[in-house]
């Protein structure tokens, strides 16, 4: 499904060169469920978003389905983030001035599949338990509902492979756990792919494999 | 319900920051105000330049010289005046060579029209065996030639056709209106013909508590065409080596004066534009340069959730787009509406005719202002919108945090 061949990212600071990934092999199949876990700094963030097609690894392949990101031109890589994957952030990644059920449909507007963009994520809404919520705006949500209409936004193009990146952060623990059921109903549901990073030990235990990052390197870590 | 897209997206973010989005709304509606105003008002003076001095019809005015600078200030401002030399002048002046037709003028006294309203009226005596610059215009408009009574009233006199009004205790019968020329000496003055002007003077003496005295061996003015084998400027010179103690201004020398201080206005107000065009450039432009660098994580992800970078380019220019149109909009009726509020004023002020352009010119001017005020929006933001459809996506996001 998802395949990361020899990648490498270094980033340059005031002239000085951090090596952040360094030689990363990694193949994750299609329903497939991989936790990552590590210590600040690690790298887990960056890797996450190599995986995801948001930044250029020095070094190595991404593979979607066969498809070297990287090989693909902007416009080309835009539509497979668009329709592909799907991205859940650590931070309140809703627009302000929309509307939850505009939010969620928001990627709807640089292209989709789905015929119906607002039937779906009224759907979406239900399923995350905020259908009464759907005229709200981020601000009178709490954190936990703006993080399951992010959530939700993640899956509006039906995406084959979600990245989270801390989805549970900030979060009490009643709102971890309603996530936390939210992300094994869809994966039994649709049979989507989750690279999880995460600090949570639950979330990591969801996972069908684990993988700790440390300084760059990636190692399965056995149950 | 309304499909989100990119319009419904720019729109939302220019209402995230409605202090910052109203400021620049302003930028925009004064610039794209001042723009309009400044070019009304241009084409409106020259536009009642073009239709005053054509109406005018006569290549030279001659005056008595001491009177010169009233003659110009009652042509170009319509300010009501009266003078007089000998009308043994007609005569000599018709003997120059280059003169094919003279007429003479008779500027009344000025006197205020009471009838309803206030306002200062020129009257002003012609002779219509001669006259080649009144009544070409009364042929046209007036089925017969101006008899006994009857005058015809300038366009900014508040009188309809048909109307009576009483100059010196003698009543007038209006018998047609003019069109207006933007020129006040048209525009605000009642035209009779030299025996009316007489017999209102006659019958002052026992029926207007403001007798008025008209000797006719006087008139105010010689109208002259000339035959067009010199120029108007050398006939001019011809008459004024002939006559004593009179000026001839020809008509291109009016014009060309009133050229050279629109010339002087102009080169102002474009100035003033366009450096109130360039801060606007500047300020929008800069102002967008803000926006995208706060919305860096935002941009980020919408690149990372399949915005192209078309898609982000966009989004920048439209909201560029936004704020300049309806600013622009905004400034057209605020120009709009300031100029018909303070036309008169700067007129007067400058002494200069101004006349609106016609409603097809208006719109015209409406539209280029609008589109110029969206094309400095696209303008301004251009850089910044280049520069936001560059961003790589995990680096706007976490630049952003």
């Amino acid at each position: 499904m998802i395949e990361a061949r020899d990648l490498c990212k270094t980033y340059r600071v005031e002239g000085q060169a951090f090596t952040v990934v360094e030689g990363i092999n990694l193949v994750v199949r299609k329903g497939e469920t991989v936790s990552i876990v590590g210590h600040s700094g690690s790298g887990k963030t960056t890797l996450l978003s190599l995986l995801g097609g948001v930044t250029k690894p020095d070094f190595g392949q991404v593979m979607l389905e066969g498809i070297d990101l990287w090989s693909l031109g902007d416009d080309r890589l835009s539509e497979l983030r668009n329709r592909k994957l799907g991205f859940i952030y650590q931070f309140s990644s809703l627009i302000p001035t929309l509307t939850a059920l505009d939010n969620i449909c928001l990627p709807t507007a640089f292209g989709t599949a789905v015929d119906n963009p607002a039937d779906r994520a009224i759907a979406l809404l239900e399923k995350i338990g905020l259908a009464d919520k759907a005229g709200f705006y981020p601000c009178q949500l709490s954190g936990g509902q703006q993080r399951r209409v992010a959530i939700a936004r993640a899956f509006i193009n039906s995406p084959e492979v979600i990245l989270a990146d801390e989805p549970t952060g900030d979060l009490d623990e009643e709102t971890e756990r309603e996530i936390i059921d939210l992300f094994r109903e869809i994966n039994a549901e649709s049979g989507t792919t989750f690279l999880i990073v995460t600090h949570n030990k639950e979330i990591a235990s969801l996972a069908d494999r684990r993988f700790a990052m440390k300084n760059g390197a990636l190692k399965e870590v056995p149950f | 319900m309304k499909k989100i897209n990119l319009f419904k997206l720019a729109v939302n973010n220019l209402r995230r920051k409605l202090v910052r989005t109203i400021l620049l709304l302003l930028v925009a509606a004064v610039v794209s105000g001042t723009l309009l105003g400044a070019t009304i008002f241009i084409f409106g003076m020259q536009n009642a330049l073009k239709i005053g001095t054509y109406r005018l019809g006569a290549d030279i005015l001659v005056v008595p010289a001491k009177n010169e600078e009233q003659a110009r200030t009652a042509l170009l401002a319509g300010k009501p005046t009266s003078f007089y030399m000998d009308r043994g002048v007609l005569d000599k002046i018709r003997q120059v060579e280059g003169v094919k037709l003279v007429s003479p003028q008779l500027f009344i006294e000025p006197s205020s029209f009471t009838c309803c309203y206030s306002v200062d009226v020129f009257l002003v005596a012609i002779d219509p065996a001669t006259d080649f610059t009144v009544m070409p215009w009364l042929e046209k408009n007036v089925r017969n030639s101006l008899t006994g009574n009857q005058v015809v009233a300038g366009r900014s006199m508040p009188v309809m056709e048909g109307a009576t009004i009483p100059f010196f205790g003698t009543s007038f019968k209006v018998v047609g209106t003019m069109a207006p020329t933007g020129m006040k000496f048209f525009d605000q003055s009642i035209f009779m013909t030299m025996d009316a002007a007489y017999r209102m003077a006659e019958n002052s003496a026992t029926q207007s508590p403001q007798p008025l005295h008209l000797d006719k061996s006087k008139i105010s003015a010689v109208l002259v065409k000339t035959d067009g084998t010199l120029s108007p400027e050398r006939v001019a010179l011809r008459i004024m080596h002939a006559l004593d103690d009179v000026k001839a201004i020809a008509s291109d020398e009016v014009v060309n004066t009133v050229r050279r201080q629109l010339s002087g206005l102009l080169t102002g107000i474009v100035a003033v534009s366009a450096v109130l065009w360039a801060m606007c450039l500047f300020m929008i432009g800069f102002a967008f340069y803000m926006i995208v660098n706060e919305r860096q994580r935002e941009l980020g992800m919408l690149r990372a959730m399949g915005a192209k970078r078309r898609h982000v380019f966009r989004l920048i220019m439209l909201e560029a787009v936004l704020i300049t149109l309806v600013g622009g909009l905004l400034g057209l009726a605020l120009g709009f509406g300031l100029l018909f509020a303070l036309s008169d004023t700067i007129c007067n002020t400058l002494q200069l005719p101004y006349l609106m352009p016609s409603p097809l010119v208006v719109q015209e001017l409406l539209a280029a202002s609008l589109v110029f005020s969206v094309l400095t929006g696209l303008v301004s933001a251009l850089l910044p919108a280049f520069l936001a459809s560059r961003l790589e996506p995990y680096e706007a996001i976490r630049t952003g945090e």
